[in-house]
């Protein structure tokens, strides 16, 4: 019980009652002031698998940024075409070198940053365009909705790698910055599907009916009251869709239309040892084990908030 | 008078004591009932009221042992039904009693049903469950129910979904399958709150009718004064997870002697001519604290208009007030001050 | 007519109906008729109370009037405005002067927002203040609703029923409207804090010259707040009157039942009457005549009642009801003198 409530001012107040939540929503956990969050963290840092999962890809991220302070060598650098081509792991090259006597190290390194980088910025395109796009639909519903979900339901029925692949090879060359681009305006039907549906399930809640009373327009309707609503859904869809765009990229690049060198990314670093899978194993192994790591992580992270933004399931 | 002493129930079918059913809670354990006792005798209407927080429908899930984990009724309550103490007793005991001596309803009977099989099915099974007979036997007894409960073409009805009947009906066929197999006791638990005017008029008088005919107990649960008044016999009035006031209807409505009885009964609009003066409701101020922090001593002290230093230190006993009337406050042992300020709307200090 | 004695509300034969569709592209079946031309008026100052069961229509009419949901026909003027022919923008600065309280005080604030962003939302979205004087004017308003200055900074979750349904009014209120539309606003309470919220509303109605339209099922409350007293049934109105004449000598068979049927909080009026058979037909039932011959105990009822669809009539000064037989005058209890 707080204080404020045992000792009501002078001026005759009424609301006396101690300010707990009632027993259903402290069972819940959403018991502190700054809206869910705090308690959405409580819950997270209690699941091992999630925690772990943010120890590994901040681990990941921060050693990807530091990568020209960590990495021994430039990504780019060609140390000796003659004597350091195609070397296995040694104490000098731990992660071995590639045809182009590359240290591969260093290029997983800076290789994490574009990848990451890729994923992150895509992903945060795809949310944007889908959580608009969703809104509008969900929010508006009527014929436009049933139009725009048909839309997206026939952009969900094509395979998605077929679609990148295609979209790839008429791009051409692609720039990161277009690759972003082509990830994020391919990735965001199912955050579309996602939010459509949160919206359609509160926009008629009565606290809405008593905002457009009050007469707030549409727009501050979705903007403040139902898209701040539906924030961990769209977070949680986000971190997981993170992980996907990694794989994506991953796919891409290793088939040759996805990062284009002289950038590294660990997509193409594998895309170097195609050829010889067999004998440059390492080529493939550690930005493998790099990609594998860095999705799990992101994966277990992402199922950690959902689990914690909403306890029920 | 000054003795405190509970009221002795003389031949309870159904017998609480020092019940206490506690649930933990992220803001600490919520002592949702705590410390009841109170009997029901056979064939009696006892009513128990309450507002949300009071512990009152906590209490009939405690009787069947429905709570669920991990929420729990402590050790030392017990709860007697003919012989069996039903907080302690085996799972078997507990079945045979469920369903078969003991018959719930409860508010909403839309979700007490299984929407996917039909009414009659689900009357049947009960039957079923507990008696060995033919699936014709038992359908025959869910149809006769039916017919009991004032539904007419029961015969046809009983092949009807849940969501194919009214509320109203729907809360027929809810006191069909609680009555079926003829218990000593039915737990009612806000039957006629989700139900309209005409239609909670219309459940009232088919309970206080089948109550008759079968000549079980009821023990009612309600937050309504009026539904109280119209059909229980007795009253238990709770407040904070405990028992406040018991009495005999007429001698609650007349003479209430615990403050908060007292408040619940002036801030009841009753039924008077529009616009006749003293229009504004006397109010109870403040709201019911939550279950993890009931304050110490009486627990209406801080919305209650007399309390002195005694209500704030010491929790009041379960006073006896005559033969048949209880009351947890001090004012039955120092009547005196009930003189003193005068019982107004206002922030108590 | 001059504009201190035309009613502030004014609403002629309003209908809402929704289409009942099936399938994925929605063909409609048919149409739900939740509210069936229903024309009443609401004078500067009074309460007029909307009454009866659920499925009736009447927060369906409130929210038609409020242009919440889209009325299918009919007028509904705001002191000379036309408001169901308002265009978006006109409409929502007119909302200012009408206002809602919800049922349901714990669904109708939002979780994610604070009692301060609540109540101060009007005052944005109305330009009437900002900064520290919309602060004031938070604090001001949670004063006049009987919460202290610092709930303004609290969630919803952490108050309970009386105090939300307080931030309600204060929210309803905060943008100074004269029209507040107050529906079934305690029936979700507990009893101690029903009689707290009644009075609250009783003070600020005499203290801002409000008119109320109150929207109830409890007639016993109704008898405590109404000035007149419009009876629905099956999405019309079938009684309508000053409350005194309602209560008291009640012309539709209906409306007696109702009466009947409100229970007295006293063990010694324990009463055997009469129960009416039967439950509030679904807006969505084909019903020909009087929506209410199934149900009525009038023992005048014929073929007529079955056929004939019974028009709002003037019974006596200012007392309508919808009945083609002859009305019985008769005193009610449990509302007798």
């Amino acid at each position: 019980m707080t204080a404020p409530a045992m000792a009501p001012p002078p001026g005759g107040s009424v609301g006396t009652g101690p300010m707990r939540p009632s027993g259903d929503i402290a069972m819940l956990g959403w018991s502190l002031d700054a809206g869910p969050w705090p308690a959405i963290w409580r819950r997270f840092r209690r699941n091992r698998g999630a925690m772990a999962g943010l120890v590994v890809i901040v681990a990941i991220a921060a050693v990807s940024l530091g990568a020209p302070l960590i990495a021994p060598y430039p990504p780019n650098a060609i140390l000796d075409m003659v004597a350091l081509k195609s070397q296995a792991p040694s104490l000098a090259h731990p992660f071995g070198t590639d045809p182009a006597s590359r240290d591969v190290l260093s290029r997983v390194l800076f290789g994490g940053r574009v990848s990451l980088a890729i994923a992150v910025l895509a992903m945060l395109t795809a949310t944007t365009v889908g959580t608009m796009y969703g809104a509008i639909s969900g929010y508006t519903g009527g014929t436009l909705d049933s139009v725009l979900m048909r839309i997206t339901d026939a952009c969900l029925s094509i395979p998605r790698i077929l679609l990148l692949l295609t979209i790839c090879a008429l791009w051409g060359r692609a720039s990161l910055g277009s690759l972003v681009l082509i990830l994020g305006l391919t990735s965001w039907f199912g955050v579309s599907r996602l939010v459509r549906g949160e919206i359609m399930g509160i926009r008629t809640r009565e606290w809405v009916m008593a905002a457009r009373a009050l007469g707030a327009t549409d727009a501050r309707i979705l903007f403040r009251h139902l898209l701040p609503n539906i924030a961990s859904p769209i977070i949680v869809a986000t971190a997981l869709g993170i992980g996907n765009v990694v794989l994506l990229e991953a796919g891409l690049s290793f088939l040759g239309v996805g990062v284009q060198p002289p950038f590294a990314s660990w997509g193409n670093i594998m895309q170097d040892g195609a050829d010889q899978v067999r004998a440059l194993w390492w080529l493939s192994v550690f930005p493998g084990l790099a990609i594998v790591s860095a999705v799990i992580a992101i994966n277990a992270v992402g199922d950690g908030l959902r689990e914690a933004a909403d306890p029920r399931q | 008078m000054t003795a405190p002493q509970p009221v002795p129930a003389p031949n309870p079918l159904l017998s609480i004591r020092d019940l206490r059913t506690v649930f933990p809670t992220g803001a600490g354990v919520a002592r949702a009932v705590d410390g009841l006792t109170l009997g029901v005798e056979p064939g009696e209407t006892l009513g128990i009221v309450g507002e949300s927080g009071s512990g009152k429908s906590v209490t009939a899930l405690s009787i069947l042992r429905l709570i669920r984990p991990p929420g729990r009724i402590e050790a030392g309550s017990s709860i007697t039904f003919g012989g069996t103490d039903l907080a302690t007793c085996d799972a078997e005991s507990l079945r045979a009693i469920r369903g078969r001596r003991i018959g719930m309803v409860f508010q909403e009977p839309m979700t007490a049903l299984n929407p996917v099989f039909t009414v009659g099915s689900q009357i049947a099974e009960v039957v079923r469950v507990h008696e060995r007979t033919t699936r014709q036997a038992a359908w025959g007894r869910a149809v006769a129910m039916l017919e009991a409960v004032r539904i007419p073409a029961s015969a046809e009805r009983a092949h009807q979904y849940p969501h194919e009947l009214s509320g109203g009906t729907r809360q027929r066929v809810m006191l069909a399958m609680a009555l079926v197999m003829h218990p000593a006791l039915l737990i009612a638990d806000e039957p006629t709150t989700a139900l309209d005017v005409t239609v909670q008029a219309q459940i009232l008088a088919l309970l206080a009718e089948l109550q008759q005919s079968l000549g079980m107990a009821v023990l009612l649960i309600t937050h309504d004064l009026a539904i109280i008044a119209a059909v229980a016999s007795r009253v238990v009035v709770m407040y904070g997870g405990q028992a406040v006031e018991e009495a005999p209807v007429t001698e609650l409505f007349a003479a209430a002697h615990h403050p908060y009885t007292e408040g619940l009964l002036r801030a009841v609009p009753r039924p008077r001519l529009p616009n006749s003066p003293a229009a504004r409701l006397a109010e109870i101020p403040g709201s019911v604290p939550p279950a993890t922090a009931w304050p110490a001593g009486c627990r209406f002290h801080d919305r209650c208009a007399f309390a002195w230093d005694r209500c704030r230190h010491e929790m009041p006993p379960l006073y006896a007030i005559s033969a048949t009337h209880a009351s947890r406050c001090h004012l039955a042992a120092e009547p005196a001050r009930r003189t003193a300020p005068a019982p107004t709307a206002g922030t108590p200090s | 007519m001059d504009a201190s004695e035309r009613p502030l509300v004014s609403v002629r034969d309003l209908h809402v109906r929704f289409p009942l569709s099936r399938g994925m592209f929605g063909a409609t079946r048919g149409w739900v008729r939740a509210v069936d031309g229903v024309s009443f008026t609401v004078p500067r100052g009074e309460t007029l109370a909307l009454v009866g069961e659920s499925g009736c229509g009447k927060t369906t009419a409130a929210r038609a009037l409020l242009r919440l949901i889209p009325a299918t026909s009919g007028t509904v003027s705001f002191d000379g405005t036309d408001v169901l022919a308002l265009r978006p923008e006109p409409l929502r600065r007119l909302r200012r002067r009408m206002q809602l309280v919800f049922q349901d005080p714990y669904s109708s604030l939002n979780p994610r927002r604070t009692v301060g962003d609540a109540i101060r939302e009007g005052l944005l979205v109305h330009q009437l203040a900002a900064g520290s004087e919309a602060d004031d004017r938070v604090r001001q308003a949670l004063g006049e609703v009987g919460l202290r200055p610092e709930f303004a900074l609290r969630y919803p979750y952490e108050l309970s029923g009386g105090q939300r349904q307080r931030v309600g009014i204060a929210r309803a209120l905060a943008v100074g409207p004269e029209f507040v539309v107050c529906d079934e606003p305690v029936s979700a309470l507990d009893v101690s804090v029903q009689a707290q919220i009644i009075n609250l509303l009783q003070d600020l109605q005499r203290d801002h010259a409000l008119t109320y339209l109150y929207i109830a099922h409890d007639l016993a409350i109704v008898a405590h707040v109404a000035t007149r007293v419009a009876v629905m049934y099956f999405g019309r109105i079938v009684e309508l009157g000053p409350a005194a004449a309602v209560f008291q000598h009640p012309l539709m068979p209906y409306t007696r039942a109702l009466l009947a049927a409100v229970l007295s909080p006293d063990p010694a009026a324990r009463r055997s009457h009469a129960v009416l058979p039967g439950e509030s037909p679904s807006p969505a039932t084909p019903m020909a005549g009087c929506p209410f011959h199934p149900r009525c105990p009038d023992p005048r009822k014929d073929a007529a009642c079955t056929v004939t669809v019974p028009p709002l009539e003037e019974k006596s000064p200012g007392h309508f009801a919808a009945c083609i037989k002859e009305p019985v005058v008769e005193t009610t209890l449990p509302f007798g003198p």
